[in-house]
């Protein structure tokens, strides 16, 4: 609690610190690689031919801005960003920017849903876990989720791809929605698109879910040996009033953190399993750009990715404030 | 409480059922992998039999398309695998530790600079800077433990840290500083066998975050093609054509996978425990 309890300017001088080194980390990863751009685009790995004479390489490089100093490219590299400019792809030959905004609804799409579902499912278990403490049901939940909890997701995606989408046929096998198909309304074309997702979404809720509860379960059981839950007991209100209306209630501040700070873990995971169901999101352009060796759109992608969990984490900080005033100083 | 007063046999003890299942797994996945080390007959690598058949008493776990043993492979992938867990783990641990030790006691700048490197490493996701880190660097085994132990120190780092400014004004360490030792001695004597059971426990979960990240990375052609690791496996298994209309998987895809989620579940299992004994006693 000790990291949460700094002020909030310090906060955002942190968050603009990792902005700063994940700049640098982008700019000057490849230009410390050994090997030149040119060697690059134009060689296969390990062969070497004679593409460029060396007028054309003065040429492009003075093209690219790559002859002047270091600290003037980074500059260019900046203003470019400001503008929304990640530069070209080196395979597809379009621009980075508008090939990620192409494919990050989709992304967002799966992450949010199951970060909806994880959540509510997780924390909702874990309420009903800890009121019911150390019973039959509660001895159950705690092991089954805590195996969950230990299970990386591509790992479960990749079972769940196998028993419910290739042998029970229930779900597709991959892509975002059915390809070449004409819908006759907005209706079966949501359908369609839910019907892709439900397994994507599946995986990644069922991997977060357990962290949730566990969380979940434990800060509820700190919350109902409180001396208020007595009170209220004893005042005569039901049992459901008081868990829903006073331990709930205490209880969510640190669910409701984590629900923002596991982005950053989400849209990892997201990466794998988007990948396992072929999903068109960031995670499977991530894929497309080490497979091609495309740098220019990977830095772009991780860059985005980034700035997004950033940002996330930013708001978990303020939200967290509002929510718990005992933190807020 | 000294932790050398302990026996195995008490230690074992110790360990909630949960922890015991988790021994019991990694015990089974350590002696298939000693068996494939030593055995010395190679057959992870050269066919013993048809192509794609289904597990029988002569192939436990059937064969692959090149009719190789799945469970020789699996034994195989449990080394290379768990290599690369430990030998990660390891190296995170101890230069974690390293850095920690040093941000903690001699605090000022250096603790400053520490703590913000912390800071910033641990707000950037890191599977996907694992990926461009990965792709930059090549996929052989060495450079994927070291993008892994890049990544991984600031946990250690930040335990050892929080550890020695804790130990730091300790009247045995303040008693030790008066009759003259120095830092060296200090951390010899002290620091080091002060921090090392909570190092332990982050260094246990480091190993399944690497195993992981590894199967990650391999899942995503990152992985070392020449080490068969279980990713590696796995990868290979995906990318067969027809995998997903046969019943191929059931023996191909099932075996990897399982193997690695035994090996997480079993490493979780133990360090939950490791935790819970460490905290005990402190």
């Amino acid at each position: 609690m000790t990291r949460r309890s700094r002020d909030s300017r310090a906060q955002g001088g942190r968050y603009l610190l990792v902005l700063v080194v994940m700049l640098a980390i982008n700019f000057f990863l490849p230009r410390l690689m050994p090997g030149d751009p040119f060697l690059y685009l134009s060689v296969e790995d390990g062969t070497v031919s004679v593409v460029f004479s060396q007028q054309q390489i003065d040429h492009y490089k003075a093209y690219y801005g790559l002859d002047k100093p270091l600290h003037v490219q980074f500059g260019g590299y900046l203003l470019g960003l400001l503008r929304g400019d990640l530069g070209y792809s080196i395979y597809y030959n379009t621009s980075v920017t508008e090939m990620i905004f192409t494919r990050l609804p989709w992304t967002l799409f799966i992450v949010i849903s199951s970060l909806v579902v994880s959540s509510v499912v997780g924390t909702a278990l874990g309420a009903i876990s800890a009121w019911h403490r150390d019973g039959m049901l509660d001895r159950i939940l705690y092991a089954v989720m805590i195996v969950l909890s230990e299970i990386p997701s591509f790992l479960l995606g990749v079972l769940f791809l196998f028993i419910f989408a290739a042998q029970l046929k229930w779900f597709p096998l991959s892509g975002g929605r059915t390809v070449f198909a004409t819908y006759g309304s907005v209706g079966t074309a949501l359908g369609d698109i839910l019907h892709h997702a439900t397994l994507p979404v599946a995986t990644l809720a069922v991997s977060r879910v357990g962290g949730f509860y566990l969380l979940s379960r434990n800060s509820m059981l700190t919350v109902i040996t409180k001396d208020y839950i007595r009170t209220a007991r004893a005042k005569g209100i039901g049992r459901r009033a008081v868990i829903i209306r006073h331990a709930l209630k205490n209880a969510l501040p640190p669910v409701v953190a984590r629900i923002f700070m596991s982005l950053g873990g989400l849209f990892g995971g997201a990466v794998l399993v988007e990948n396992v169901f072929a999903y068109p999101g960031v995670g499977r352009l991530m894929r497309e750009a080490v497979g091609n060796r495309d740098y220019v759109l990977l830095q772009g992608i991780f860059l985005t990715i980034t700035v997004m969990v950033l940002l996330m984490n930013w708001l978990a900080d303020i939200v967290y404030r509002k929510l718990d005033p005992r933190v807020a100083r | 409480m000294n932790t050398r007063t302990f026996h195995t046999c008490a230690f074992l003890e110790k360990f909630s059922t949960y922890g015991k299942i988790g021994i019991a797994i990694i015990i089974i996945l350590i002696c298939l992998a000693g068996y494939s080390l030593f055995a010395g007959n190679d057959m992870h690598m050269i066919p013993s039999g048809e192509s794609l058949e289904r597990p029988s008493i002569a192939h436990w776990l059937g064969t692959d398309d090149l009719g190789i043993d799945i469970l020789a492979q699996i034994g195989h992938g449990a080394t290379v695998s768990m290599s690369v867990g430990f030998a990660s783990a390891i190296l995170a641990g101890v230069g974690g530790s390293v850095i920690g030790i040093f941000a903690g006691y001699f605090g000022g700048t250096a603790d400053k600079i520490v703590t913000a490197l912390c800071d910033i490493m641990s707000a950037i996701p890191q599977l996907p800077l694992m990926i461009v880190l990965g792709a930059f660097f090549g996929s052989s085994t060495a450079n994927i433990i070291m993008v892994i132990a890049m990544i991984s120190w600031v946990g250690p780092a930040r335990t050892a840290r929080a550890k020695v400014l804790s130990m730091r004004n300790e009247t045995f360490i303040v008693a030790a500083h008066s009759y003259g030792a120095g830092f060296a001695h200090l951390a010899y004597r002290h620091l080091i066998p002060g921090i090392m059971p909570i190092m332990l426990v982050s260094v246990i979960r480091i190993v399944s975050h690497a195993i992981v990240a590894e199967a990650g990375l391999s899942f995503l052609g990152l992985g070392d093609p020449l080490s068969k690791s279980w990713g590696v496996i796995l990868n290979r298994s995906l990318n067969f054509p027809g995998i997903y209309f046969t019943d191929f998987w059931k023996w191909w895809i099932l075996s990897p996978l399982v193997a690695l989620m035994l090996l997480v579940v079993a490493i979780a299992f133990i360090g939950r425990d490791v935790e819970r004994i460490v905290d005990t006693k402190r």
